[in-house]
């Protein structure tokens, strides 16, 4: 019930086809880099998901945070534009499961815009290195994993988005915090764990270090807080507003 | 009335909505990473570079190739929705007053906001490289016969951008289209600067002045002359019709 009205308020505002074309779009680097640039990713050897992987992932993951944080804060520029918020409160309905609604919507795009990507990749591996069989199993362990590691960065930007009333301070917190995570040294496991900063990592290279568990727990874990995080907000916020 | 009378109402405006914190922010950040690694920089041998011109380019690095473009965006997210809300650009269009001046009045505050930004970035880099300079015992302190010109030119070279993410959020009504089509826009400027194309792409110029201020400091990086020629034309162009397209357009929506 909730998700069809939160579904239906986005309908209007190019949300859907925002992350289709993003997708898209993200999905073009593969392509273009394989067209351009084909010896140099084929005489690498290995997996061809990884190859292609290690020579994108970079660039579409930073296209899919920076989607995200737009999409969040469309979301909530709807409420707040024309005080859809307070008609909202009237409403026999609990604002935790609005927030839940909201993160549910964004949750499935963003698994669409996944999955969109990973075909892409997918394709990109039949098509140029067509020596070797892709195996679909790594891929849909690869697409979950790179799903689970933005829950929490979807999460935090929802919670971002609805502390500000205006649109501008949340997307402009929202890219600066994409932008300290992007300069931040990776290569440090605390570091490379936060949200926004965790979907850069790729499962082999988390795999190899033998970190995948602690990688799943923690992004389970922040999700979790973040909600938590949330429901304290609202409360708080309904004594004040 | 006249064109400065209009920028300071456009400034008046946005007294209220806390951007400065928005332009201070990333500032301050990104010099935080260069003050915990300048002890790695004094160390580094393998290319022949200064420590304090590799610290100044590191610190600059992040902030070049993505906060000057962003920092854009958010600005023209800023003066759009504040008018849209409350219907207030039917308010302004109604008064006597060319809207082509209106829109450029409103340009003209874009470019203001990140010459601010400049400033401070300026200021937070001396004082986080004397804080080096004091825990490494090195100077990493350059004049400022270096560093005005410097930074000059990375906010010039973003000129061209400002125009475009103009025109993108004067023709796209729907703020997560123009918002993030101008933030997707930014992504590919580390491949582009690579290719010969980079002069049709306006987000790359700053990454690209810098790289080449980057080729002068560490020979064999990058190119260490900037190519003028394609590069000026170009971009005269593309700001000059992204503006005379914005003007044009400018509350066509609003009009109808």
């Amino acid at each position: 019930m909730v998700p069809k009205i939160e579904y239906k308020k986005l309908k209007r505002t190019g949300y859907v086809p925002a992350f289709l074309l993003a997708a898209l779009l993200a999905g073009a680097f593969p392509v273009v880099n394989m067209a351009v640039r084909k010896e140099s990713f084929l005489s690498l050897g290995g997996e061809p998901l990884s190859v292609l992987l290690n020579a994108n992932w970079q660039m579409m993951a930073m296209l899919n945070i920076l989607l995200i944080v737009c999409g969040a804060c469309m979301m909530y520029h709807t409420e707040y534009t024309d005080n859809g918020m307070q008609k909202m409160e009237l409403l026999p309905v609990r604002q935790t499961s609005l927030f839940l609604g909201k993160f549910l919507i964004a949750s499935i795009m963003t698994a669409v815009m996944l999955s969109i990507e990973f075909s892409v990749l997918a394709g990109c591996a039949v098509y140029w290195f067509s020596d070797s069989r892709l195996n679909p199993m790594i891929l849909i362990c690869h697409l979950s994993f790179s799903f689970i590691m933005l829950l929490p960065t979807i999460i935090l930007m929802l919670l971002i988005a609805q502390a500000f009333r205006n649109m501008w301070i949340s997307l402009g917190i929202g890219v600066i915090l994409v932008f300290t995570f992007s300069i931040l040294p990776q290569e440090q496991l605390f570091f490379a764990l936060c949200p926004f900063s965790a979907p850069y990592q790729l499962l082999d290279n988390v795999h190899a270090d033998g970190h995948v568990g602690l990688f799943l727990e923690i992004a389970a874990l922040e999700t979790l807080l973040f909600a938590l995080t949330e429901f304290i907000c609202l409360k708080i916020r309904r004594n004040f507003s | 009335m006249n064109f400065f009378s209009l920028i300071s109402i456009e400034i008046k405006k946005i007294r209220r909505s806390k951007i400065f914190l928005i332009l201070l922010a990333p500032v301050i950040l990104m010099w935080l990473p260069a003050i915990i690694n300048s002890g790695k920089l004094t160390k580094i041998q393998d290319i022949s570079i200064l420590p304090a011109h590799n610290f100044f380019i590191q610190g600059f690095m992040g902030m070049v190739w993505f906060m000057i473009p962003a920092t854009l965006i958010i600005c023209t997210v800023l003066l759009t929705q504040t008018e849209r809300l409350n219907h207030s650009i039917l308010k302004m269009l109604s008064l006597p007053v060319n809207s082509g001046l209106l829109c450029l009045a409103k340009f003209t505050v874009l470019l203001i906001l990140p010459a601010i930004q400049m400033f401070l970035s300026i200021g937070v880099y001396y004082l986080s490289a004397y804080i080096s300079s004091r825990m490494q015992e090195y100077d990493f302190v350059l004049p400022l016969s270096y560093s005005l010109p410097a930074i000059g030119k990375f906010y010039l070279a973003a000129l061209p951008a400002a125009a475009v993410f103009w025109m993108i959020s004067t023709l796209i009504q729907t703020p997560i289209f123009s918002a993030g089509l101008s933030l997707a826009a930014c992504v590919p400027s580390v491949l582009m600067i690579n290719t010969d194309y980079w002069c049709l792409h306006p987000m790359s110029y700053p990454f690209y002045v810098l790289m080449i201020e980057y080729g002068k400091a560490a020979k064999g990086v990058y190119e260490t002359s900037i190519d003028w020629l394609p590069w000026i034309p170009a971009a005269i162009i593309i700001t000059g019709v992204c503006l005379i397209v914005s003007c044009a357009k400018f509350g066509y929506k609003e009009r109808k």
